[in-house]
């Protein structure tokens, strides 16, 4: 193995990571640009879609189909959620009440997913027809990882394309700057915030069916994910949806090329990275300062 | 006829009156001073499925003692409380067993960090503490107290087993792959110092970050190494995403991996990928002997389970602490403390010894294949080799080997 093949097999390995980060971060990000909630339940929502995603190719047989149902399931339920006990609370000012509330929102969601499938961890197996591997340079890479990186490309051309280019995506960027204008033209503004966090959730179950594969479903799953997609929706700034695939790749680089070279430091390169991005532009690489 | 039936009727029903009353007393008196036991353990987190293997085993093991008559003919009571897998956590959760439920006799904590923050406290507490599962080194050596035992096999004793094996095996060169948590070095440490003494190569070892998800820096630094072999300290959530990613890069393929836990979750949930992988195991669950099968079967009538390493252990670790009660005569830690020191019992694992040194239990050193056993529905760790547990403890208040 040289050198270069080296490098790219590690440059492919950080992409097919950053992919997954992507699915999640890109739901945060929304969330927060539209209704300006940090939602603390994202990483149980993730976890939430792995076992769906489990449950649905368990009962179906097909990665596919828990691919398309864990989303729609999830999704419901954010939509369910932001509609029962989010609306009566966006007259408050206080942001305090929405911290409080998708917290509990994860401890419930927790218990629940302990109570239906118990303790023990879920494997979700790699579908066949990806479960190969590629020689690149004479070095072997999964075909799992390359459709991770390949969907998650597709994933966000589409809904960066959906936001420009669609009358929805205009609406949704319209309410991010200002609702009350939105609001007065005649548009339902919580109709387009319910829609927004079901999407952000369906994302979010989506890349934990994606990395089920990887990790296997656990109870837990989603608490260090979380974290992570904190970081890149700092990194890129609140509420910018470009932005969460900036910082996704590069958290996603700095994961693995940390690992490998400054295995001591690993952890603390990503919270070092969002440091310097904070100091040379405080609202992030794409964000907007307030 | 009928008289003489009424009359037979009559007279079993005043028997089984009389016996009740009589039983009465005592039942009441047991019913009113339990064991108690306390289990500080993972409840919710990321090692909540070690937690829950804890709390099935100690609810076998109260219903198979309390059954049998109890211990000092008084019931069993373990009361739980979930740690969350957090050193401080676990310090103050135990805190309240101690204080509000008198809880002076303690077992069941998950991670060795907890266990280590645990023994400074042991002394005010007036507790004594049974390690079921806690594998760093260092808790019977330069962390050593009184008041604190080791049941089960270390991770030192699960390094130096793997090692005794390997040194007759193909294998040459190896590296080592561990979770940076204070197990993860404990058998890094260990397996490093060992597989150098057989006279074996250990190209790199790597530490991977506590809860880390993503293995393939770690899996394309094992492929450009050219090892042969890969030692693996990762459990739990850990060692499933390595294995999986490693599945996938088809790294098994090139290099044999020897883990250092072999684990049923892990093998249940990797499936056909699981056969073949080698490595230390706490408890062999094949263990042909009458102790073990014993449990064996009371555990998967109840369960429908095969037991985990983490049953087998605490099983072993709650037997031991019941023999030492009865040799002792009571449950005050102190007098559990000196009847514990040299006690021999014969349990799931074979003869175990706690030897008085350092608090250490010498267990046997088994090394097992995932493989097909026709008593089993899905693959279990086969037993490949037994070593003596005079070869596998480690040195007195040592976490190394002399010999």
């Amino acid at each position: 193995m040289n050198f270069a093949s080296f490098i790219l097999a590690q440059c492919l390995g950080a992409l097919s990571q950053a992919a997954i980060l992507f699915f999640i971060a890109c739901g945060l990000t929304l969330i927060f640009g539209i209704m300006r909630i940090v939602n603390f339940a994202h990483g149980v929502i993730f976890m939430l879609g792995a076992y769906v995603g489990y449950t649905a190719a368990l009962v179906s047989g097909s990665f596919v189909v828990a691919l398309i149902v864990a989303p729609l399931v999830v999704g419901a339920i954010g939509m369910a959620f932001e509609w029962i006990f989010l609306r009566p609370l966006y007259g408050r000012r206080d942001g305090g009440a929405y911290l409080l509330l998708t917290f509990g929102l994860a401890v419930v969601l927790s218990e629940l997913i302990r109570i239906i499938w118990g303790a023990q961890p879920r494997s979700l197996a790699t579908p066949e027809a990806l479960l190969g591997i590629v020689m690149i340079l004479d070095q072997p890479f999964p075909i799992y990882r390359l459709f991770l990186i390949g969907l998650g490309l597709a994933a966000g051309i589409a809904v960066w394309q959906f936001l420009e280019r669609t009358r929805a995506g205009l609406l949704i960027r319209a309410v991010s700057q200002n609702s009350e204008m939105v609001h007065a033209l005649g548009t339902d503004v919580d109709l387009v915030r319910t829609a927004v966090f079901g999407f952000g959730c369906a994302m979010a179950a989506l890349g934990g069916v994606l990395a089920a594969p990887l990790v296997t479903a656990f109870l837990g799953m989603g608490a260090n994910v979380v974290i992570d997609a904190f970081v890149i929706v700092i990194i890129g700034g609140m509420g910018s949806f470009l932005g969460s695939i900036i910082g996704s790749v590069l958290v996603g680089f700095v994961q693995v090329f940390g690992a490998y070279y400054f295995q001591d430091l690993a952890l603390a390169l990503m919270y070092l990275l969002m440091l310097v991005v904070l100091v040379v532009r405080p609202g992030g690489l794409l964000g907007k300062e307030e | 006829m009928t008289q003489h039936t009424e009359t037979r009727r009559r007279i079993l029903k005043g028997a089984v009156a009389a016996s009740a009353l009589a039983a009465a007393p005592a039942y009441l008196k047991a019913q009113a001073n339990p064991i108690k036991i306390g289990i500080p353990t993972v409840i919710t987190g990321g090692y909540a499925l070690l937690g829950s293997q804890v709390m099935r085993t100690c609810r076998l093991v109260k219903k198979m003692t309390d059954a049998r008559g109890g211990v000092l003919g008084r019931p069993v009571e373990f009361l739980f409380q979930d740690t969350q897998g957090d050193p401080a956590i676990c310090v103050r959760k135990t805190q309240e067993l101690v204080e509000r439920d008198n809880c002076r006799i303690l077992s069941g904590v998950i991670v060795s960090s907890e266990a280590a923050a645990m023994l400074p406290k042991l002394e005010s507490w007036s507790a004594v503490f049974l390690s079921h599962g806690n594998g760093d080194g260092r808790l019977t050596a330069e962390l050593f107290v009184p008041r604190f035992f080791r049941a089960n096999t270390s991770a030192p004793m699960g390094a130096r087993a793997l090692a005794l094996y390997l040194k007759d095996a193909p294998q040459k060169k190896f590296m080592a792959i561990a979770s940076d948590a204070a197990w993860g070095r404990s058998s890094n440490t260990a397996f490093e110092a060992q597989i150098k003494r057989v006279g074996k190569d250990l190209v790199d070892k790597i530490y991977a970050p506590v809860a880390n998800k993503d293995y393939s820096p770690y899996i394309t630094k094992i492929l450009q190494s050219g090892v042969e072999g890969c030692y693996v300290a990762l459990q739990g959530d850990e060692a499933r995403a390595f294995y999986s990613q490693a599945q996938q890069y088809r790294l098994s393929q090139r290099v044999q991996f020897f883990t250092e836990i072999v684990a049923q979750a892990d093998i249940k949930v990797l499936g056909k990928d699981a056969i073949g992988l080698m490595g230390s195991s706490r408890y062999p669950v094949t263990y042909d002997i009458p102790q073990n099968k014993a449990f064996v079967d009371a555990f998967m009538a109840e369960y429908k389970e095969i037991p985990d390493w983490t049953d087998g252990e605490m099983y072993q670790a709650l037997m031991i602490l019941f023999a030492a009660i009865q040799k002792a005569g009571s449950d005050e830690p102190m007098k559990i403390v000196a009847a514990m020191e040299e006690l021999e019992v014969t349990s799931v694992k074979g003869p175990v010894k706690m030897r008085k040194c350092d608090h250490q239990g010498e267990n046997q050193g088994f090394v097992v294949r995932v493989g097909h056993d026709k008593r089993f529905s899905e693959p279990v760790g086969e037993i490949v080799k037994i070593y003596p547990r005079e070869m596998t403890t480690p040195d007195c208040r040592s976490a190394s080997y002399s010999t």
